[in-house]
């Protein structure tokens, strides 16, 4: 063993008593290697027991109390939408459209690229009345608002945030710096995955060139374990990079490489005893069935033409169309997380694609009727039932026209507003058909029935079976919980 | 000297504590009238008032009590009494604190409460102090109604008309480890061996319940109704089966008509029919049923709708 102050460390982290003693010496004999394509689960590993195995991280695990919600899909939408062009009608904001953005609320404030006094700007696209349930929607959605009597659309969002990489982490992993475990971290940690032929957590971005502000910490499993990270998959071409064997390479070839892999990962665990040393193993094992079932589950050609027409869908192409698709299908495999991610809602003003005269209506137009359809499908399928979606971004945009630098600029734009944003929910346990929440007349504050960020998380939490206050992972001193330290709430007014 | 010449340079003792006495008592007297928090406080030791307590189900324990937990009792509570204040129960909020009562019964006006909660977040006097969440507009209109109705502990919810309702936090259900364990234990051996035979597909729903769920979904058509009449002996605890895709057919009916908890069914894909669903109608728990890909037709799922049971799937398509 080369000798590393590195190594030392963690495996004086790694060491607790409990693991000295549980683990012994070589109970790790033949642990994973027996089975090429294990079974759902091991007999040993079955979901009726509580106790975590080391050996198996994503066995399924039941949740502390009866779920509502099974699986999620989370579409975030990175940049932060306009809620004003989408969801939060302000009529009073459209009559003093174009004039001074009062004192009062720019006073102490501070915004990204605002200053001076900005005017107040009215939303740019009608809204309607829609649904059964008279929800507000502007024209920009008209697929989705075909399934607005299944939404629970948050008016009311805030978060401290002002900033996309922190305020992306926030409402991804709970909170602003990087280093926390993110949502699907937390829940596959907590409930293990369904099949295990595949990633508990699944994550899909849109578009292959643009990526995250706040990049992969975004999907990272932080202080929990590295086996409980998101996964991330590609739409085009092997879902994941070096999936397939090289050529020339025959499965099982593969095996006997992954074999001897294995022998010295067991012999380095059973040196250092770090439990990262079994993530790694299980991940080159989970590798190996995945080359079977990952490419078949992302293998959107196998949807009969008349499904892809509905999402839009294109095989070969990176497209969220694609992704809701795939999506779709991950979920019925017993995918616990599926994490999509679609870039470009940040409407500034700045370049065309950042208007919201153009930027804002390609986003909507790249997205509503994949959104739509994937519902649709969800439905049908009596998936939606325990299958918990949640769209939105990170923020909100200000009810004030942005003048980067004081000048009027060259598109329409709205700088990011944490102060108050929309967000929708349907599937598992949500009410739907309903409207969350308020702002004010300007839409500059909530007034009603504030959601936080971290009330968010707990209901997420709720529906999946776990109480926020004791779902916790204890590092550096402190029980870790995805609400943070600040009191948070489950909020009632959005379960069914 | 005599006894009686000694003793002129001090009052005699009776008189002395008589003093004593009087003065301290004049003392509270004093402050009781001062200070009206300080009388009740004063008369509820001496028993000689009630402490007064908010009805369980009043306007005060429903609505106030929970935005005084919520925003004012970290520093106004049973820990901590900023300026002698207490806000964590209703004896003690009217009571108020070092610098007098806080809440007048239907003075709004002169109640120190409210002109403290109402004021700009960056005002000293501001409450709760800067930095801390500020009470919205609803839980403001909340406490001004409550105290221009008489700040009562008793006043019923629904008399106070007007008030904004407040979002309330949801109670973690209570469950008894003991009992699900003992319930466990009742069927542990059938459920060993079914686990054993069907690795993975049965599970517990909760980790403090004895409930369980059976999904077979990933087996394909390999799980027929031989393979589901295996676990009858443990369908009085069955809550949830997945079916999808699997081998089985109406032939299960009975089987699955014998499931008393049995409150979600899902058969996509299978050869089902509406015999299997006509079985499902007296399933008094049932709550939702896919039928995805079946051959139930809507006439048979219609009696099922109208037990109240949701119906996910393409029957409208048939």
């Amino acid at each position: 063993m080369i000798p590393s102050p590195f190594l030392d460390q963690c495996r004086l982290q790694a060491d607790t008593r409990r693991q000295f003693l549980g683990w012994g010496m070589g109970g790790l004999g033949a642990m994973f290697l027996n089975s090429a394509l294990a079974a759902p689960a091991k007999p040993g590993a079955s979901a009726l027991q509580i106790k975590r195995d080391p050996t198996t991280p994503l066995a399924p695990l039941p949740p502390p109390f009866a779920p509502k919600a099974r699986r999620v899909i989370y579409l975030h939408t990175g940049g932060s939408p306009s809620q004003l062009e989408l969801f939060d009608y302000k009529p009073e904001l459209i009559k003093y459209n174009g004039k001074d953005c009062p004192e009062a609320l720019l006073k102490g404030k501070r915004f990204a690229f605002i200053t001076g006094v900005p005017k107040l700007m009215g939303a740019m696209y009608p809204f309607h009345r829609s649904g059964k349930s008279g929800a507000w929607m502007s024209d920009r959605l008209p697929h989705l608002e075909k399934h607005v009597d299944d939404l629970c659309i948050i008016n009311s969002m805030r978060t401290d945030q002002f900033n996309h990489a922190p305020a992306q982490l926030l409402v991804q992993t709970g909170d602003p710096r990087i280093g926390h475990a993110s949502l699907g971290s937390w829940v596959t940690y907590g409930l293990g995955s369904q099949n295990q032929n595949l990633p508990g957590y699944i994550v899909m971005i849109s578009s292959s060139s643009t990526t995250a502000n706040a990049g992969k910490p975004l999907w990272g499993s932080g202080f929990l374990p590295s086996v409980y990270q998101g996964v991330q998959c590609r739409a085009a071409g092997e879902p994941v990079l070096y999936l397939d064997n090289p050529k020339g390479v025959s499965r099982a070839q593969r095996r006997e490489v992954l074999d001897a892999v294995d022998e010295i990962n067991r012999g380095t665990f059973r040196q250092l005893g770090n439990p990262e040393t079994v993530a790694r193993i299980a991940q080159y094992e989970m590798a190996y069935r995945m080359q079977l079932e990952a490419s078949d589950a992302m293998d959107i050609t196998r949807e009969p033409p008349q499904v892809l027409a509905r999402y839009g869908a294109e095989p070969g192409k990176t497209s969220y169309a694609n992704n809701c698709l795939v999506a779709r299908r991950l979920a019925e495999r017993g995918v616990r997380f599926i994490q999509l991610y679609h870039w470009g809602w940040d409407s500034h003003g700045t370049p065309v694609d950042q208007g919201l005269n153009v930027g804002l209506v390609d986003c909507c137009h790249a997205t509503d009727q994949a959104t739509a359809a994937l519902l649709t499908d969800l439905k049908s399928k009596g998936l939606l039932e325990d299958t918990l979606v949640v769209w939105g971004g990170e923020f909100g945009r200000t009810p004030m026209q942005e003048n980067r630098g004081g000048q009027e600029m060259k598109y329409i734009g709205r700088d990011h507003h944490p102060a108050a944003f929309s967000m929708w929910l349907a599937g598992a346990g949500i009410k739907g058909g309903m409207t969350h929440g308020a702002t004010d007349d300007l839409g500059y504050d909530v007034v009603r029935d504030p959601v936080e960020v971290r009330d968010l998380h707990a209901t997420m939490l709720y529906l999946l079976g776990f109480d926020y206050r004791s779902f916790s992972y204890p590092y550096q001193g402190l029980d870790q919980k995805l609400t943070g330290v600040k009191p948070a709430r489950i909020v009632s007014d959005l379960l069914a | 000297m005599s006894d009686n010449t000694r003793a002129t340079g001090y009052l005699p003792a009776w008189l002395y504590l008589a003093l004593v006495a009087l003065v301290t008592t004049l003392g509270i007297a004093i402050a009781m009238a001062l200070r009206p928090a300080f009388a009740n406080s004063v008369l509820e030791f001496l028993h000689l008032q009630a402490t007064p307590q908010a009805a369980r189900n009043s306007f005060y324990a429903v609505r106030v009590a929970p935005l005084f937990e919520n925003h004012c009792i970290s520093c106004h509570g049973e820990r901590r009494q900023k300026a002698a204040l207490r806000l964590d129960s209703y004896a003690f909020a009217l009571r108020g604190g070092r610098h007098g009562t806080v809440i007048r019964a239907g003075d709004i006006k002169h109640s120190e409460l409210m002109e403290r909660i109402t004021l700009p977040p960056s005002d000293d006097r501001a409450m709760p102090p800067e930095g801390k969440t500020p009470l919205s507009p609803d839980e403001i209109k909340v406490i001004r109604l409550w105290i221009g109705a008489g700040a009562s502990p008793s006043i019923k919810v629904a008399a106070i008309k007007g008030a904004p309702r407040l979002v309330r936090d949801v109670a973690i259900p209570n469950f008894d480890l003991a009992q699900a364990m003992r319930q466990r234990a009742t069927l542990a051996a059938e459920v060993d061996r079914l686990s054993r035979r069907y690795p993975g597909l049965l599970s517990y729903q909760s980790r403090n319940s004895a409930d369980m769920e059976l999904d077979a979904s990933s087996r394909g058509a390999a799980f027929g109704d031989a393979d589901l009449k295996a676990f009858a002996p443990v369908t009085s605890r069955l809550v949830r089966i997945d079916l999808s895709g699997t081998g089985i057919t109406d032939a299960s009916a009975s089987l699955l008509a014998a499931m008393p908890a049995l409150k979600a069914l899902r058969l996509a894909n299978t050869k089902t029919g509406d015999n299997l669903v006509a079985a499902l109608v007296p399933l008094k728990s049932l709550k939702s049923l896919t039928e995805t890909g079946t051959g139930a037709t809507q006439a048979s799922l219609a009696s099922l709708r109208a037990r109240g049971v949701t119906i996910y799937g393409d029957g409208d398509a048939k």
